[in-house]
């Protein structure tokens, strides 16, 4: 059993690893909005984090972002496999389908953990400054929230038939969890209504998490974060594995 | 007494309002070749589809070696090797990896997978392109490392839908000389799907299946015997008079053809010296053939097999390819 996800996820890793373009496409998006906002906003934005530019602020929202966009769209991947026809061989072979689907989910976080630590890696040399040891702390964080996400991303995968169908239902759920977060601004002053939304979102806790160990600046208690993120994780995982059992080859 | 490799009971299944498979029932012998013939949408690929664990049947039942695929479809995929009309493999690896991850997913022991994996795709002429990408392969090429996949877990029945779908001549012997190669080697159970008539000949046993049923199940010659009557072509400079003589004479309808007409008749070679024997008009040429399994579904259906679902299939992947 163990074997098979190892055998599954080390497939996805080496198909992964032999698409370099997908790897350096990955890693500019962060880039362009570290300059763009970063830079562009740096002037006029007042935080209310003790020694923290608006760009080193921004590192943390935006390797939570990473995962996001990353993970999610690593689900595709089962779409692609329906249609053209290799997941028919997994689900004749006496594989449990959990072994399957945790296989993806490792996998889908995997690739999006590559990117994000890259990015991270890369960002000091456009000026951000974090802690270095904090920033590794948030590894294991962003290594449960893109499995949450992956989740995520294989229920709509299983109810998809197409690529569009799937990019458009990922876009429509992906921009508001992102927007939405706190990975852009500080919960701390929102609009009464605009907070209660960000609350309500579990990646808020991811980004909030990591902004912690970075910067040392929290919204919510560390321990709150991390059970919000396990908990979203054990969920969705649950549901996608539900998901994946009735989809039709 | 063991049981048999395949047995099937009054299988339906519907989908909303149409009833695909509509109550068949057939046994298959451990180390036979089974075939299916029928035209596209006979039911065929629903019924491969039930018996190999991908989908369940609305009622009947079906057991592979005793084990029913509903209740116990871990055992079932345990035994049982699948090739799918269109090809499953991971096209961004290579062979070899293809088949690795197959036997780690089949259980092989893994002081065997090596082994096993090199001598699968020497068994299927592939072994020198191991370490290709499998997307740089041709049609052909991928059914046999497919069916080098099949044999990596050695199932005791390997299921083949359309396993020559698309492939050319040549590719089509070659890969049936594998599957006798390897019923005849590891005494594996094949059972597959097909609508070419020629294929069919490859079976111990058909059956010709029409609108989700079972109309005729026996050995091709049994099947070719049931029909009865030969096929005899005649080439002559007035198939009018030839045509009229045959009605008038013998009571035989006859249909024409390029250069004449062709009728069908039973023992047809000792007519053809009665023909010739008698008063006639004057003749260029004549030939007889045995009925062949078109004339058996013909006869049996009234309708000829088409070949038509291989080409749109390929047409809806390359609309796919060119979206990606």
């Amino acid at each position: 059993m163990l074997e098979v996800v190892y055998a599954l996820w080390r497939r996805d890793m080496i198909k992964f690893l032999r698409d370099r373009r997908q790897l350096i496409t990955s890693v500019t998006r962060p880039f362009l909005w570290l300059l763009a906002f970063g830079f562009g906003l740096r002037g006029s934005v007042r935080l209310p984090v003790v020694g923290a530019d608006y760009v080193s602020f921004l590192v943390p929202g935006l390797a939570t972002m990473t995962v996001l966009f990353a993970s999610m769209f690593a689900a595709i991947s089962i779409v692609w496999e329906r249609e053209f026809g290799f997941l028919k061989e997994l689900l004749v072979a006496p594989v449990p389908r959990g072994a399957i689907v945790a296989a993806k989910i490792l996998a889908g976080s995997t690739t999006a953990i590559i990117e994000t630590a890259l990015m991270l890696a890369l960002s000091p040399l456009v000026g951000a400054r974090y802690s270095p040891w904090g920033a590794v702390a948030s590894i294991p964080v962003l290594i449960v929230f893109g499995m949450t996400v992956n989740a995520l991303g294989i229920i709509v995968a299983a109810r998809m038939r197409s690529f569009e169908g799937f990019g458009s239902v990922v876009n429509f759920v992906i921009q508001p969890v992102f927007f939405l977060s706190g990975a852009l601004y500080p919960i701390a002053g929102l609009p009464h209504l605009l907070r209660g939304i960000v609350i309500a979102n579990p990646m808020s806790y991811a980004v909030d998490a990591v902004r912690g160990l970075c910067l040392g600046h929290h919204g919510f208690p560390l321990a709150l974060d991390l059970a919000v993120v396990v908990l979203s994780a054990v969920v969705l995982g649950a549901l996608a594995t539900r998901a994946f059992r009735r989809m039709e080859a | 007494m063991t049981a048999p490799a395949i047995e099937v009971q009054d299988l339906r299944k519907s989908y909303d309002q149409v009833e695909a498979v509509r109550g068949v029932g057939f046994t298959v012998g451990a180390g036979e070749i089974f075939g299916f013939l029928g035209p596209n949408g006979a039911g065929k690929t629903t019924t491969i589809k039930i018996l190999c664990t991908l989908l369940q049947p609305t009622s009947g039942t079906a057991r592979l070696a005793g084990m029913d695929v509903v209740s116990s479809p871990s055992e079932v995929r345990r035994r049982i090797g699948v090739i799918f009309q269109d090809p499953a493999l991971d096209d961004r690896l290579t062979a070899e990896e293809n088949l690795q991850l197959h036997a780690v997913a089949y259980r092989v022991p893994r002081a065997e997978r090596a082994g096993r994996i090199d001598e699968a795709l020497q068994f299927v002429d592939l072994f020198d392109r191991r370490k290709d990408l499998t997307r740089t392969f041709s049609g052909g090429m991928k059914r046999r490392l497919e069916i080098a996949r099949g044999l990596v877990h050695r199932p005791d029945i390997l299921f083949l839908d359309e396993p020559t779908t698309g492939l050319d001549p040549q590719t089509r012997a070659r890969t049936w000389e594998v599957l006798r190669d390897l019923r005849q080697k590891y005494g594996t159970t094949l059972f597959l799907t097909t609508h070419y008539m020629d294929e069919a000949e490859n079976c111990d046993r058909i059956a010709v299946v029409d609108h989700g049923q079972i109309v005729a199940l026996d050995t091709p010659a049994a099947l070719k015997r049931a029909v009865g009557k030969d096929l005899v072509a005649a080439r002559t400079a007035d198939p009018a008079a030839l045509g009229r003589l045959l009605q008038e004479k013998y009571g035989l309808a006859s249909t024409p053809s390029e250069g004449g007409l062709t009728f069908m008749v039973e023992q047809g070679d000792a007519f053809i010296v009665k023909l010739l024997t008698s008063d006639r008009p004057p003749l260029e040429g004549i030939s007889v053939r045995r009925p062949t399994l078109d004339d058996v579904f013909l006869s049996l259906t009234g309708r000829q097999i088409r070949a038509e679902g291989a080409e749109s299939n390929m047409a809806r992947v390359r609309a796919m390819a060119r979206r990606r």
